[in-house]
């Protein structure tokens, strides 16, 4: 895994009278520990690995709540995993990635919701939106209208989104419903403090085993006729329970201010921003006394129709703050309020952007608009100007900066094992010509960056292969669809595998084995060479599960190895065989392996071991400057410096020195027939007698074929 | 009684440890007593890519807890810290330091992004502007190379960040807390610490290092000094480095070849041409064959060089293993004229020559891999009867006449001509790329306009576009389009020639 989370886990021991620091999503973590529950699971990916990543490093604690974790191989079985609670009382909780993971999950999440539970379920989603998401731009919201599932969108600060998950489990105990709690990527990387309180054993746990299973009751299948009178719960039952447990246990929040007038309705998830955003305006403070009164919606599905009536009766106009489209909320209050014969004017998009994040500029923008409109006699003239004041700044920097500032979006690591792969397609291409590049979710997607700009579609995680099924049979070359494992045993094997096999498909598959999840924190998967209980191999194999379902053509290549990957992929691309050609590119993910390394290397070399460390390097006087190397690697330590030579212009090529010796230039300096300016060196550490007398004998020797006293260096104080 | 928190915005890159730092800097928030909270957008925005991490703090002892905000407004940043300067220059762009708030730390060295380093020549952000932006747009600034500053001090660069924000006093907080984090965290604590003690020394302005870099003199070759030295001032530089250079690739001989040829630019009468062509004559004429490789491959300052650079202790034993695949046309281009074309016509007829090449990895510090290089570097004596020598001859001297032909019609139509030897460089494909690309401009602009079927400025100014687009894709592909673009713009009778 990538981060240890050794300190985390001590926190999570924390009981009553403790305070709890640290991150939000760890929070929640520790939340989900004082609410009793009995297990967890999900499918890691951010803003949410940490969650489950603390988890599989806190066995002990498990254990001894008795606690069941399931790392799911993808939302669909983390959301079926929930299923335990349709019939039996015990607390689950299971997490992922959202918008993508609850469109996976969404088939189980639509039966659960169906069918009802009676233990709490609570689903924390990472709402990926905005700044640093890295997934389509949707909201959750639908998915909790569409299935009547409650959503909470607690305010981001510690001590709020924990009471949510406390509160969160006793919600969908008292209405019989699945809860989902949705937190924004900054909520759930957050720092802040709670009181922390016991832990708490769950009734039915690991440890206290239920003795008999539950008894056999149609009602709670999600199956005809039960699902016509599921429809009718919903809505008759389930809904006012909960909205009568929201309005009882005040889970939204009502701050009074002194402009009657108007009011504004917020997600609580944008409190923070929206009290900063009055603060310019000086209508608030930094201790959140706003002068506008505001309704914080903690829950934002289902609404209380009775509170956003009584919030609105009276007023002149209301603001909807609510993120991302379609303004789902707005809508509802707009229904709440026609039907309840109140006047007041709400707005809501149309003054706040239809799109993007809120962040305090646009909400900032959106008071103003709203100010301005309903309230004018407010003088919010100070704000305003010192508002302006900075755009104009703004626009002032970047006419002096200029719009060719040089991006910087992300990259392979140094030496990962992905990238020479991307160099093989790059060098096929030149023989073959240009592919179709079904590109995937996972680290190699960055691939579709410079310097590789390959990749013609992203439809979902293990979904590249079977959205190259329609490119094929149109096409007069074979598509190319790059997969990691990671999506492969998410979904690839069976939306892709399985269903080209099953039509005769012929493309190319390539499946990078790396070992890990590695984007979303490198986390063990079904094929890995570890699993989190017992550490053994993961038990299942890419290259015997393709020929089982029934792949003839398989290569299974050292991703390092350029000349052979190029070749196998020309084969693939250009052999009369039909059918699917899969190859596998093999090598540990460069994180993971240094991790490793670092440690053994640096005790083999406090032991006196005889260690060789390779590093690469290239002759600035034999370097010409024109990068193409660079152009087929893109490796962050293959960079640029100084032309020395006083002759020349142009910067040369360098390799820096977190160089990890992976070998790939020099592969790419002969697979591509570069300049010969690439070298590696290999230094011995510890050396054994043989290194210093070979050493010494062809240094020697060299020197005297240069023409020099032999220059014979001491090869002690090493 | 504060009524805003202090907002300190960090830019950083994926994978450079800004987490370390952001901790660092709300332990000291929170040790001193002081509410304090800090956010991030990691994710695969880590892996080395721009990303930002966000701290509040209020600045007063408080029980009641402050509202505080997850992401930076413009205009409202007072501590902007960037570990590289291009992200700096970003975080101005987006307003996030500004004149009447805003203490602007950042390190003034560059991490270039893909597509400056990937370009084909000098695709390099000139930073100049971003002096001029950080001067204009922050309160206060502390710039200085906290790089080099952290390898100086066996540091990392978020040690000499923390020291540099500790030492400015722009937070409430004590050197003394900040120092604590470091300590308190255990690991590398006295490299961090000495990397923190310079920046907290940069930080409160005890030092201010402006090293500027030295821009390599002059070597002198005692024997030409007297032609140098009637050779044009800006000319004197470069010409006095070829020499140099001529006599290591050839011999006196062919060094005096190169004054010769020089002469004949400088009796043109203008300096900036003279000075540029002494430059790319010198490139040109050493031009790089298998030969030259392996006489740079063997040369003691390289083993200095790779001994420096990969911290070898001395006597430690390392090898070095030097990549090379000359092709066909590269061996055979060694052999004379006649036999060459026979051989290099041959391959080309069979599909051999972008097929065929001969992969070696040379361990040119062992004995085995030194022979092969010395006997290749033997050939020396040779070169001037190979296919190639002959061949670069032919092309420099019509390069030459066409500069010389040029100068009579406009001098900057001639100083374009001399800056078209930039393409020409490297090995195998790029060579050829270049070459080709040389000639296509040549064909289609040079020749044209000497001829006086297009007007010199318009010349110039096709040939400054045609070389920019031979720049700006391996493939060609701009190149091809703005010739065809330049062909169309000419009337019929002259583009049919």
């Amino acid at each position: 895994m990538e981060r240890s989370f050794a300190k985390e886990i001590q926190s999570l021991r924390l009981g009553a009278g403790a305070t709890f620091q640290g991150e939000g999503i760890l929070a929640v973590t520790k939340a989900l520990l004082q609410s009793g529950v009995s297990y967890v699971g999900g499918y890691q990916g951010a803003p949410v690995s940490h969650l489950l990543d603390v988890l599989v490093q806190a066995q002990d604690i498990l254990d001894e709540l008795g606690i069941h974790l399931e790392t799911c191989t993808n939302e669909a079985s983390a959301a079926a995993l929930l299923g335990a609670s349709i019939n039996y009382p015990a607390r689950g909780a299971v997490t992922w990635k959202s918008i993508v993971g609850t469109n996976v999950a969404s088939d189980a999440l639509s039966n659960l919701a169906s069918a009802g539970v009676i233990g709490g379920a609570l689903i924390i989603l990472g709402e990926d939106y905005g700044e640093g998401a890295s997934v389509i731009q949707e909201r959750s919201h639908a998915y909790a209208m569409k299935s009547s599932m409650w959503l909470l969108d607690p305010r981001p600060d510690l001590p709020t989104i924990t009471r949510c998950v406390e509160q969160g489990f006793a919600l969908s105990e008292a209405s019989n419903t699945p809860v989902m709690m949705e937190l924004r990527i900054r909520a759930c990387h957050v720092t802040g403090e709670f009181p922390a309180k016991d832990n708490v054993a769950a009734k039915v746990s690991r440890n206290a085993r239920l003795t008999d299973p539950a008894s056999f009751n149609y009602d709670r299948l999600s199956h005809p006729p039960a699902t016509f009178m599921q429809e009718r719960l919903k809505l008759e039952r389930r809904l006012p329970a909960a909205q009568e447990f929201i309005q009882e246990r005040g889970l939204n929040e009502l701050i009074p201010g002194d402009l009657q007038e108007i009011g504004i309705i917020v997600q609580g998830g944008l409190y923070n921003t929206l009290n900063r955003a009055l603060m310019n305006l000086n209508l608030s403070d930094a201790f959140g006394r706003s002068r506008v009164p505001l309704l914080v919606l903690n829950v934002t599905y289902p609404l209380v129709p009775g509170q956003i009536s009584q919030f609105c009766a009276g007023k002149r106009a209301v603001l909807m703050v609510e993120e991302g489209s379609p303004e789902y909320i707005e809508q509802a209050i707009h229904t709440i309020l026609r039907k309840a014969d109140i006047n007041t004017r709400l707005h809501g998009k149309g003054m706040l952007p239809a799109a993007g994040e809120y962040t305090i500029e646009a909400l900032t923008r959106g008071l103003l608009a709203f100010i301005k409109a309903e309230q004018p006699q407010i003088d919010i003239s100070t704000g305003e100007a010192g508002f302006q004041t900075a755009l104009d700044t703004r626009r002032a920097a970047q006419a002096l900066i200029g719009p060719d500032l040089p991006m910087r979006p992300p990259t392979f690591c140094t030496g990962c094992p992905e990238r020479p792969v991307f160099t093989a397609i790059k060098l096929v291409e030149r023989q073959v010509g240009k592919l179709h590049v079904a590109a995937d979710i996972g680290c190699h997607a960055l691939a579709t960056f410079a310097p590789f700009s390959l990749g013609n579609s992203i439809l979902g995680y293990g979904m590249s292969l079977a959205s190259a099924a329609g490119v094929g049979p149109l096409s007069s070359k074979r598509p190319l669809a790059i997969m990691g494992d990671g999506g492969f045993w998410h979904n690839g094997v069976l939306s892709g595998v399985a269903s080209s096999i099953f039509n005769r498909g012929d493309g190319v598959l390539v499946v990078m084995q790396n070992g890990y999840t590695s984007a979303t924190g490198v986390q063990y998967l079904p094929s890995s060479t570890g699993n989190r209980l017992d550490h053994q191999p993961g038990g299942s194999d890419i290259e015997t599960t393709v020929k089982a379902l029934g792949v003839r053509w398989v290569r299974r290549i050292r991703s390092y190895s350029l000349p052979e990957m190029v070749k196998s992929l020309r084969e693939a691309m250009t052999t009369a065989q039909k059918g699917l050609k899969v190859i596998i590119a093999d090598g540990e993910c460069q994180l993971a392996r240094q991790r490793r390394l670092r440690v053994t290397e640096a005790e083999a070399l406090k032991s006196g071991e005889r260690v060789v460390r390779t590093r690469f390097g290239i002759d600035d006087s034999v370097c010409t400057g024109d990068h193409s190397c660079i152009r087929l690697s893109g490796c962050p330590s293959l960079t640029i410096k100084l032309n020395p030579d006083p002759l020349r212009s142009d910067p040369v090529a360098s390799v820096i020195s977190s160089c990890v010796g992976c070998g790939h230039c020099g592969e790419v300096a002969h697979a591509a027939v570069l300049c010969p300016s690439f070298y590696k060196t290999e230094i011995v550490h510890n050396p054994t007698w043989w290194d210093r007398l070979s050493d010494r004998l062809h240094r020697t020797i060299i020197g005297w074929l240069n023409g020099k006293p032999a220059a014979i260096q001491p090869a002690a104080g090493e | 009684m504060a009524s805003r928190p202090l907002c300190i915005l960090i830019a950083a890159m994926g994978g450079e440890g800004g987490g370390v730092l952001t901790g660092w800097i709300t332990g000291a928030a929170q040790r001193a007593g002081y509410p304090v909270q800090a956010t991030s957008i990691p994710g695969v925005a880590q892996r080395t890519g721009a990303t930002t991490y966000y701290i509040e703090i209020w600045p007063e002892k408080t029980t009641q807890r402050p509202v505080m905000s997850l992401n930076p407004a413009p205009g409202q940043v007072d501590v902007m810290i960037a570990s590289e300067f291009v992200e700096a220059g970003r975080a101005i762009a987006n307003g996030f330091v500004t004149p009447d708030r805003t203490l602007l730390i950042a390190s003034t060295h560059r991490v270039f992004a893909i597509a400056e380093r990937s370009a084909m020549g000098d695709g390099r952000y000139d930073t100049g502007r971003l002096f001029r932006a950080a001067k204009e747009f922050a309160r206060q600034s502390i710039l200085f190379d906290m790089d080099a500053a952290a390898k100086e001090s066996g540091s990392i660069l978020n040690a000499v960040l923390l020291g540099a924000l500790a030492g400015s006093g722009a937070l409430p907080i004590s050197p003394g807390d900040f120092e604590a984090g470091i300590r308190m965290e255990g690991k590398a604590v006295d490299s961090n610490l000495a990397g923190y003690r310079f920046g907290l020394a940069h930080g409160k302005g005890d030092i201010s290092a402006t090293r500027e870099a030295v821009a390599p003199l002059a070597t002198h070759a005692p024997l030409f000094l007297d032609r140098i030295g009637r050779l044009p001032a800006a000319a004197q530089r470069y010409a006095a480095e070829g020499v140099k250079r001529l006599i290591d690739y050839q011999n006196d001989a062919y060094a005096r070849l190169y004054l010769d040829r020089l002469d004949t630019i400088a009796a043109l009468g203008d300096e900036p041409l003279t000075a540029e062509a002494a430059r790319h004559l010198a490139l040109r004429m050493s031009f790089e064959d298998v030969v030259r490789v392996a006489q740079l491959k063997l040369k003691p300052e390289r083993f200095v060089a790779i001994e420096r650079e990969t911290r070898v202790k001395a006597g430690q034993p390392y090898a070095v293993a030097d990549y090379v695949k000359p092709g066909i046309e590269e061996i055979a281009s060694l052999l004379p004229p006649s036999l060459a074309r026979w051989i290099i016509d041959m391959s080309a007829r069979r599909g051999w020559l972008d097929k065929v090449h001969f992969g070696m990895t040379v361990r040119s510090n062992r004995l085995g891999g030194y022979l092969r290089f010395r006997l290749l570097a033997g050939l020396r004596s040779w070169r001037q009867r190979s296919f190639r020598y002959q061949e670069e001859q032919r092309h420099i001297e019509d390069w030459l006449d066409l500069i010389r032909r040029a100068a009579a019609l406009d001098i900057q139509l001639a100083r374009e001509i001399v800056e078209c030897a930039r393409l020409i460089k490297g090995y195998g494909d790029t060579f050829k790329r270049g070459m080709g690309n040389y000639l296509a401009i040549r064909k289609a602009i040079i020749l044209p306009a000497l001829s006086g079927h297009i007007a010199p400025a318009q010349a110039v100014e096709a040939i400054v576009q045609a070389r920019t687009a031979a720049l700006a894709d391996p493939e060609g592909q701009s190149l091809t389009k703005t010739l065809a673009g330049f062909r169309a713009t000419l009337p019929l009778s002259q583009a049919a020639e």
